[in-house]
Parts: C-alpha cells; sequence; structure tokens
C-alpha cells in the first residue's frame, strides 16, 4: 500500500450558524439527506453577534481554510438588530484579511441564505468550490510543537 | 514655535488653570526625558522634538494623582487623538486633562506616513497637510496587488517577530486587563516567532476602529515590522463607509457598535445585504 503524501489536502471549513436560520438549514439537510460535501463542521451559536472576530481568526490559524458565518437576514434578527452589528464588524476583519494577502474570501458572511435545507446545501457547495480554488494557507499556519 | 510653547505654559501656570504641564525635558548631559513642568525655573529646559508618545503616559500619571489635580499635556496630533480615544473610554476623565496642541512639521508627517499631523485644537504652529499612505511605495507593497506575493511578503516579515510584547505595551490604547494575547486558549505559548495569523491579527483586529495610526507599535518594534500598516486599510474603510475617524470627536462612537438603522453606510441598502462574496446572492 502506498500513501499519497502529495494529494491535496481537501479544504476543511467551520460554519458558525445561527440558532434561527443557519442551524435549520443544517438540520433539515441532514434529514432530508441532501447529499452533501463532506468537509465541515457545525457550530451553532445562539446569534451572530455571539461569534467573536477573534474566533475566527484563531480558526484560520489553527488551520482552517475558510469559515462560514451563517445568520437570519437582515432586519430579522430576534435580538434587536445585533446582525447589524455582527455585519460592520466581519466587513472590517475582511478588510484586515484583506490587507494581509489571506483574502476576503476565507470568511463568508451569508444572512438569510440558509433556511432550507437545499439553500443550506447550496450554499456550502459553491463555498467548498470556491475554497478550493484558492491557494493554500500553509505559509501563514504554524506547525505545533511537539509534545513529549 | 518652542518660546510660543513656553509662554503659553508658563501663562497656564501663571493663571493656576492647570497643576502641572507634561512635557519634554532637555536634563543632564542632554538627555531628552518626559517631565511634569509645574515651576517657572524649570521651563528653559523644555524641548518640543524628537515625537514621543505621551497619552498613555498621562493616563497613568492621572491615576496616581489625586482628583483635583489638573493635567495639561503638550501633544502632538496623535496623541490628542489617542487622549480622546481613552476619554470615550473611561480611562481618562475629560475635565482632569487640557491639552496644547502643536503642529507636525512635513517632514515629521512623512516619516510617520500620518494623514493628520496636527490636533483639533491647534494652539502653537501651522498646521500642514497630510500624507496619504498609500501614495507611499513600502505601503503599497505589502498591501495593495496580487495576494499570493503579499501573503509571502506579509509572512517574510512576520517570521522577524520575537514576541516582546512591545507593540501591544507602547500602544495608546491597548489597556485591557487582562489581555487576550497572554492567553493559551488564543494564541499559542511557547513558540518564537509568534503564531502570525493569531498574535498579530488579533492584535491588529482589536484596535480596528480605536487605531489613531500614532505609530507607537512600529516604532516600538525591535525588529522593525510594519505594524500600523495592518490597521491602515481598516481605518480607510470606516472613513469610507460610516465618515469615521478615530479620535477626532470626543462625543461620535464607533460605528461599530451601533447598527445600521442608526448609522447606515453609505451607498449601500440594508437588504442588499445577503452575502459577503457579492457576486451571487444565493437566489
Amino acid at each position: 500500500m502506498t500513501v499519497e503524501k502529495n494529494k491535496a489536502r481537501e479544504p476543511r471549513i467551520l460554519i458558525f450558524a445561527c440558532k434561527w436560520c443557519g442551524l435549520i438549514g443544517a438540520d433539515g439537510a441532514g434529514r432530508n439527506k441532501v447529499s452533501l460535501p463532506l468537509n465541515f463542521r457545525v457550530i451553532p451559536v445562539e446569534c451572530v453577534a455571539f461569534v467573536e472576530p477573534d474566533a475566527i481568526i484563531r480558526a484560520l490559524a489553527s488551520g482552517i481554510d475558510g469559515v462560514v458565518v451563517m445568520g437570519c437576514h437582515v432586519g430579522g434578527c430576534r435580538f434587536n438588530n445585533a446582525n447589524h452589528v455582527a455585519i460592520k464588524r466581519l466587513e472590517l476583519l475582511g478588510d484586515l484579511l484583506d490587507a494581509t494577502g489571506i483574502g476576503r474570501d476565507r470568511l463568508m458572511v451569508s444572512f438569510g441564505t440558509a433556511h432550507e435545507d437545499y439553500q443550506f446545501a447550496d450554499v456550502i457547495r459553491k463555498y467548498v468550490d470556491r475554497i478550493a480554488q484558492l491557494t493554500t494557507l500553509e505559509p501563514w499556519v504554524m506547525p505545533r510543537a511537539k509534545k513529549y | 514655535m518652542l518660546e510660543e510653547t513656553k509662554n503659553m505654559v508658563q501663562q497656564m501656570l501663571e493663571e493656576k488653570r492647570a497643576d502641572g504641564i507634561l512635557g519634554l525635558m532637555k536634563g543632564q548631559w542632554n538627555i531628552i526625558q518626559p517631565h511634569i513642568f509645574s515651576n517657572r525655573e524649570e521651563l528653559e529646559c523644555l524641548v518640543l522634538e524628537p515625537k514621543w508618545h505621551l497619552a498613555k503616559m498621562a493616563m497613568k500619571i492621572l491615576r496616581t494623582l489625586p482628583p483635583d489635580y489638573r493635567l495639561a499635556v503638550i501633544c502632538r496630533g496623535c496623541d490628542e487623538r489617542a487622549i480622546f480615544e481613552l476619554i470615550k473610554r473611561n480611562q481618562i476623565e475629560k475635565e482632569k486633562i487640557l491639552t496644547i496642541g502643536i503642529a507636525c512639521s512635513y517632514e515629521q508627517a512623512s516619516v510617520c506616513l500620518c494623514q493628520r499631523p496636527y490636533p483639533t485644537k491647534l494652539d502653537v504652529g501651522e498646521a500642514c497637510s497630510g500624507v496619504d499612505p498609500f501614495d507611499d511605495e513600502r505601503v503599497r507593497d505589502l498591501l495593495v496587488g496580487d495576494d499570493r506575493e503579499r501573503m509571502e511578503r506579509w509572512v517574510k516579515v512576520l517570521k522577524r517577530c520575537i514576541k516582546c510584547y512591545g507593540c501591544r505595551n507602547s500602544c495608546p490604547i491597548c489597556i485591557c486587563e487582562p489581555c487576550k494575547l497572554e492567553d493559551e486558549v488564543w494564541v499559542r505559548k511557547g513558540s518564537i516567532p509568534a503564531e502570525m495569523i493569531a498574535f498579530h491579527l488579533i492584535r491588529a483586529f482589536h484596535l480596528s476602529d480605536t487605531c489613531v495610526a500614532c505609530g507607537a507599535c512600529q516604532e516600538a518594534c525591535p525588529v522593525g515590522i510594519p505594524l500600523m500598516l495592518l490597521q491602515l486599510s481598516m481605518r480607510k474603510s470606516l472613513q469610507e463607509k460610516y465618515d469615521y475617524e478615530a479620535g477626532i470627536d470626543v462625543e461620535k462612537k464607533s460605528p461599530v457598535l451601533s447598527d445600521f438603522l442608526d448609522e447606515p453606510e453609505k451607498d449601500r441598502d440594508i437588504p442588499a445585504w445577503v452575502n459577503s462574496l457579492r457576486e451571487d446572492d444565493g437566489s
């Protein structure tokens, strides 16, 4: 048996899904057995305003290739327009990622686009394709120190 | 310019508007250091050069002084902006601090890549026009152009980091206690250089809407990383989208803290906001 070491790694994606929108889509996709790419993990959050930009930076630093933040549509937030604030913050983070050459495509912020199962699947498929086209983050990510 | 400042300081002390004035002193063996001037005889030693960030020092001094002490600070444009930001964050009481604003020369502004080399309350000197940082070649190398090439350049620059925390300690607005950069959860411990994405981007993002572009971080950096450039694009976009610049107005709050109804983005409706990739709306 030979192990192909040079084979390009599948992109790894982390999804922060708002409990009232993105998570419903993700749940539905699982229940209805929609075919999906397998390389993502979902972290449920109460509202997208809970997602600290620091957490996204931390995810990219630990070797995640792309982060998706899914929230309710703008104007439909259950917590006093908290997702407006999240948008402003994440847009700023996008500017920072652009400035360093990581590119704002690494972070997808999507509002009100993943409420149904097929919508969720669509968003994920498109995003996985997009991440696969980008260059690797390898030079940025520091290898973990050996444990003795 | 120096004489004018001396007269002004003297007047302030005589009228008892301020109990002490924080400025730079040329002392023994021509060593320049910060000093609080409280009587007339000391004023001969007052100097204005070189640029020295006094805002954080003023904050720390005010904490140790009695509550009715009023301090005046001889400050440049960046110092004044930093003081305003600290007032906004409740670190300095507005009544306790006075400023004597001095303008920077054009040479100084072009070294610092300063867009606003003058304070809003200008007392001494004449305001000269600022420099657009995006005209500079060093800046364009790292901020404009192909993503891949820039990534390589940034990695090369940031690999020099020795994790001395100088950028954080010298920054006039970095005041959090405890600091996330010392937390194992956010930045891995025990490796040099510091984790490039985690350490530098978390630090940069914490100052996204409060950075006053004083350049203290890159002046403090022992290995010469141009850290201020990380902030420039965020500052620019805040300026373009919301017409907001940190430290210009004491009353105006950062647009990041309010929603689109109170502080809308220019040239963009709310329903237009669906997807950050902008090419397809998922319809």
